[in-house]
Formats: structure tokens, sequence, C-alpha cells
């Protein structure tokens, strides 16, 4: 293992090479455009086998995608916003055809009116597709989720979608571990599939009547409820290669808290100083980053929010009419009442750690009860 | 030549009565065998091909989603590569809608790439699976349920072969089912190229196009004959013309059809005049790029 200073960006692309995917299907598109200029460049380089598509769209980067992972291959492609807004439809045709690709998505804001700059409503539009989310907040979770995001894919025959905030983590550079050659054996391992084969030519994705169609669909649910174990298997095995662990949420701060603060993605990183700012003004509180967002981590959370008398959850996102949609599954999921839902930084607009902390604790002393907007300096 | 004896295509499949594209299917996999792998779209095929657990193409088929079949099947190709399958013929399939209107961007994608596949479409000249509705590739005054008369099609049917064309691909034809052994021979010269072939396919429909089920090699061979559906071949940028039609009257073609019903006479005029606009320019560029 070494360390390199490496944006979210590099630390994919770097993953990608080392998880000897057979084919990369992809377009470009800002803030992901680095992570497949990368890959090619490893291509020309000759310093991986992988097989490039350079498709004219979104679209046909997921439909390719598809195709490649239907007959046999490891699949990789990325995209951001508006792309994967394209690919919407082709997300649902991946997931019901369980196909294990995997794609990196720089979170970024939708238009109009245009805007590059992180928010997550992008990649939250797609949580009914039936992908299987996880939320990075560093570069370092961005490389390592990548490793993990095959297996897992590949384990529950369900694709993985990898979501790191557009520029505050994709161009941001950090020191980031990167394995030698420990992560082989890990990566090298995948699971006997049903695939396109011309020794036994099956039709895959044919019309299903309302007999067949609902009974699909029930298995196709209940293989993502138990992709949470699959993923805390894989993220311990992962564990003694990296010395890092993974789990559907992470939580930092006092055990006893009073107060939990919930997040997903970069923020969490700038939250962890909220946190100890809180603690040190003796308010007993906690973060709880969301990493596994569908399957959702209802257990996981009830456990961690069990006990707490106020829960903040600040939002990067937006669900017009209904307001922040973490807070929203949050609430919905475990039934809870005492939960605010603080709306923050869309289209890249800044979220600071005094400003959360501030929030966070006006929501504690009961000075806000209602959701509401986090505006900092205007 | 003959025409190969093996069925891989099975009985059963739930084409309706007359159907070209079922037929087409049938003579395709007699060309290309058994190690091919087939994406279909929404089209009349994805019903064709049997209800979920069936599949009566007899080989690998990948059901997809309406605009993408050439992007899967660049995909699948690619794959195959990249584990060393080089002997598996990966094959499009979509109707008309799929490839004229739809999946155009996705075939021009693919063709621009020169991906490895043959591209297929078997045209019927309308969405037919959804109920007879127009098309950019349904004739000019032909009737759809989205061009009633009297507001029939007025503008003409687009050049998907010119189009495909302009991409500088190995290998363009046309076929219809009414010539079988210039359709096999097609097929197999698209097998043994390699890059981006396409296959238009001329595919009467007896609901759609309105005329008994035990009609349809007449209206292929019609097609073929009043000069609306040339055979031809571009392969390499070389035009060649399969067989030179007999220009017989365009009333014998329409009148077998109910769709051309209500056409009035000056637009059968102008069909016949575009027929020969058509020809002239096909036959120019068979004597120019030879």
């Amino acid at each position: 293992m070494k360390k390199l200073v490496l944006g979210g960006n590099d630390a994919v692309a770097y993953a990608v090479k080392q998880s000897r995917v057979d084919v990369v299907s992809a377009y470009p598109i800002t803030p992901q455009t680095s992570i497949i200029e990368k890959v090619a460049s490893f291509i020309a380089k000759g310093e991986i086998n992988t097989k490039f598509i350079r498709v004219e769209s979104e679209h046909s980067a997921m439909a390719a995608a598809m195709g490649a992972s239907a007959s046999g291959s490891r699949v990789f492609t990325a995209t951001s916003s508006q792309g994967l807004l394209l690919m919407h439809e082709v997300l649902h045709w991946a997931a019901g055809a369980g196909l294990p690709i995997v794609m990196a998505n720089a979170n970024r804001a939708v238009a109009p009116p245009w805007s590059i700059w992180a928010e997550q409503t992008d990649s939250l539009s797609q949580r009914d597709t039936g992908w299987i989310q996880l939320y990075a907040s560093n570069s370092q979770e961005v490389y390592d989720l990548v490793f993990i995001a095959f297996r897992l894919a590949e384990a529950s025959l369900t694709p993985v979608m990898i979501c790191m905030d557009g520029f505050l983590l994709t161009h941001t550079k950090e020191p980031v571990e990167v394995f030698d050659n420990e992560i082989d054996e890990f990566i090298s391992y995948k699971p006997e599939r049903d695939i396109l084969d011309v020794d036994k030519p099956k039709a895959f994705g044919a019309l299903a009547f309302p007999k067949d169609y609902m009974p699909i669909r029930i298995k196709q649910h209940e293989k993502m409820l138990g992709s949470i174990d699959k993923f805390k298997t894989i993220a311990d095995e992962f564990s003694l290669i990296s010395k890092r662990s993974y789990g559907p949420i992470y939580q930092y701060g006092n055990e006893n808290a009073k107060l939990a603060i919930v997040v997903s993605g970069s923020i969490s990183e700038t939250a962890h100083l909220s946190v100890d700012a809180l603690n040190d003004e003796g308010i007993p509180s906690k973060l709880v980053k969301i990493t596994m967002f569908r399957p959702f981590p209802k257990e996981a959370l009830k456990k961690s929010l069990d006990g707490v008398d106020k829960i903040v959850v600040f939002d990067r996102n937006i669900s017009m009419g209904k307001g922040g949609i973490f807070k929203d599954e949050i609430v919905g999921s475990l039934g809870l009442g005492n939960v605010v839902g603080v709306v923050c930084g869309l289209g890249g607009y800044d979220v600071n750690d005094m400003d959360i902390k501030e929030t966070a604790k006006s929501v504690f002393e009961g000075k806000i009860k209602q959701d509401t907007i986090l505006w900092g300096e205007k | 030549m003959i025409i190969p004896t093996q069925e891989i295509m099975q009985p059963n499949h739930l084409a309706c009565p007359g159907c070209g594209a079922a037929l087409a299917m049938r003579y395709a996999l007699k060309a290309l065998g058994r190690k091919t792998i087939i994406v279909i779209p929404a089209c009349c095929w994805t019903v064709i091909n049997g209800p979920w657990g069936k599949n009566y193409a007899g080989v690998p088929v990948f059901h997809t989603a309406f605009e993408t079949t050439a992007a899967v099947a660049a995909g699948i190709r690619t794959s195959l590569e990249a584990q060393g399958k080089n002997d598996i013929t990966v094959m499009g399939w979509a109707g008309d809608g799929g490839t004229f209107d739809i999946g155009l961007q996705a075939l021009s994608g693919a063709a621009e790439r020169n991906d490895d596949i043959i591209y297929v479409c078997y045209d019927n000249e309308a969405y037919m699976n959804t109920g007879i509705q127009r098309s950019s590739a349904t004739p000019v005054g032909a009737e759809t349920t989205t061009t009633p008369a009297p507001l029939l099609k007025d503008r003409p049917k687009k050049d998907l072969m010119e189009i495909v064309a302009a991409h500088s691909v190995p290998y363009i034809a046309s076929a219809t089912i009414a010539y079988p052994t210039d359709f096999i021979k097609k097929f197999e010269k698209a097998k043994s190229k390699r890059g981006f072939k396409l296959i238009h396919i001329f595919s009467p429909c007896p609901p759609g196009h309105k005329f008994a089920e035990n009609k349809t090699i007449d209206v292929s061979k019609l097609a073929v004959e009043t000069g609306i559906f040339p055979l031809y071949e571009i392969e390499d940028g070389v035009y060649k013309i399969n067989k030179k039609p007999k220009f017989r009257p365009i009333e014998e073609y329409l009148s077998l059809q109910g769709r051309f019903k209500n056409i009035p006479k000056e637009q059968m005029r102008a069909i016949e005049e575009a027929i020969q606009m058509k020809w002239q320019r096909l036959q120019a560029k068979a004597e120019y790029l030879k």
C-alpha cells in the first residue's frame, strides 16, 4: 500500500484499473469526465486490458453496459446529473435484468438553471430504479467503495451506484491510501451467473404476465433487502485487507448522544467539526452518516437513533413540494416524531461547520421546530 | 444456392398469420446459424418470441428498451471480444419504429464506431405492435390510426439505407422474404464481414397493411417489382443493384393493401415519380460508385 494525493475522480479511476474491469462504456459529463479520461489513458498506455466503448450518449452508455454485462463481462460506467437522468429508463432495465454493473455518479444539481455544482437530487431521483446506492464522504471512501461495489453487485446480482459530491469530492485532492496488489485476490472473485450463452439459448427480459411479473418483482425486492447483509460481509472481508471498516451507516461522536446530526456525502466531513464543537459545548452529540441508501439501512439507523432526543437531518437535495429526501426517508421508515429536516447546499451552495452546529443547536434547544433551510452566509 | 435446411427458429411462436417478420427471422437464422445472440427492443418480436420462459428464436435473446438495440448489441460484441469469443454473431433486430425513429441515435452511434454487429430493421412501415400508428418509415398515402383518412401520411419515407451509408460502414443491404436466396446470401455476407452491417428488410404485415394473410409473399414481391423497394447492396461504398425492377404499375401493389384504399390519384402519381427519381439516383450511384 502507498499514499497518493488523489481527487475522488482519480480515486475511482485507480480503483477501476485495479478491479479488472472488462468493459467501460461511458460518455463525458462535468464533473465526471476526468474519471473516463483517466481510464482511457490507462488503456492507451497499455496498463489495463479494458475495452472502452465511446458511446454517443449516457442512454447508450448504460445500454451498452447492459449488453456487456448480460454477456458476462465486469462493467463500469460513470455519469452525473443530466446524464444520469437521461439513463433513467435504462437504470430500471439494468436492475430488472439483474446485471451487476458498477457506476460512479458525480452528484450534481439539475437544470434549469444550469448548475455544475454539488447536489444529490440527481441520484436520489433514481431512488426507485432498483440500484443499490452508496454515498461516499471522501476520496478514500470512493476508492474503497469501488472494490466493495463490484463484489456487492456480483453477489447480489444488482447494479451499484457510488455517489460522490461533484467538485467537493470529485476534484478536491487529498491523501488516499491505494493498494499495490493486496486487493487482487479480493477483487478477482467473480461468482457464476446466468448470461447470454449460445450453448444455452434463453430469452432474457421477455413479456411477463401478471402472475409471473409480480413474483419476479418481489424476488428483486427481497434480493435488494438481502444486500444489506452482503454489504456487511463483503466490507468485513475488505477491512481485513485495508484495515478500514465500512457499514450501511457510519457513526462518530458521543455514544450517549442526545442530539444526532444525520448527513450523507461530503457534508459528513464538515459535520465532524460541528459535532466536536457541540460536544465541547456540553451538548452530547453524534454524527450519523448514511452510506447505503438503497436498500435503506433501517435497522442500523433505528439502533443508532434510539434514545436520541433530537435528530437533525441535513439534506443536500430537495423533493419539490416535500423537502429533504433523507429526512423524509428516515421519518417514513422509522416513524420518528423528533426529526427536523434542513435543506442545505443546493447547487454547490456552501455549507460550513459553524452553520451546521448552530442550526443543530437551535433544534436541540427547541428554537427550530419545523423543517427549515440552511442559508449560512447569503 | 441451396437454402439451409436447418431450422433454428421454433414453431408455436406468437406471430400473426402471414407475418413477414416471422419468416424473415427464420431465414436470417438459417443463414447465421446457432452461434448468434439477438437483441430485441420493443417491437412485434417482443411478442413473437414468446412470453416469460419461452424463446422461439432458438438462440439467446436479450429483450431491451425501445431505443437501445444498437447500443446493447455493441455492448455484447465488446464483451465477447473482451472474453476472446470471436465466433459469435451479434444481431440487433428491431422494427421501423425502433430504427427509423426512437432508435436512430444509438444506431448512428454504433455505425459511426463501426461496431461489429448486424443491425436488422424489419420494416413493416408503421408501429404495428401498438396497433398501426405512423412511423417515419410509413410511406406517402398510407392510412394508419394516427394518420386516418383524409389525413394520410403526407411526407416521404425516411431513407434509412442512405442515412446509414453516410456513416461509411462496410455493408448495407435491402432484402425481402419474396427473394429468399438473395435474402440468405446477404445475411451470409453480413456475417462474413467485420464492422457494422445494416440489413433493411421490407416486412409486409397483414393486419397493418390490410391484406389477406396468404398474400405476404405477393406483397413483398410486388414491392420489388414496382420499384417501391429496390433490392440493392452498398459494399464498402460500392453500390450494386441486385434486381432490376419491372416497374409494374403501382396500382397493382397499392390495390392489394387496404391501407392505401383512400389514396388520392395525384398522390399515386407522386409515388410513381418518387420511384423513378429514386431509381435514377440509385442507378447513377451504381454506375459511378463501382
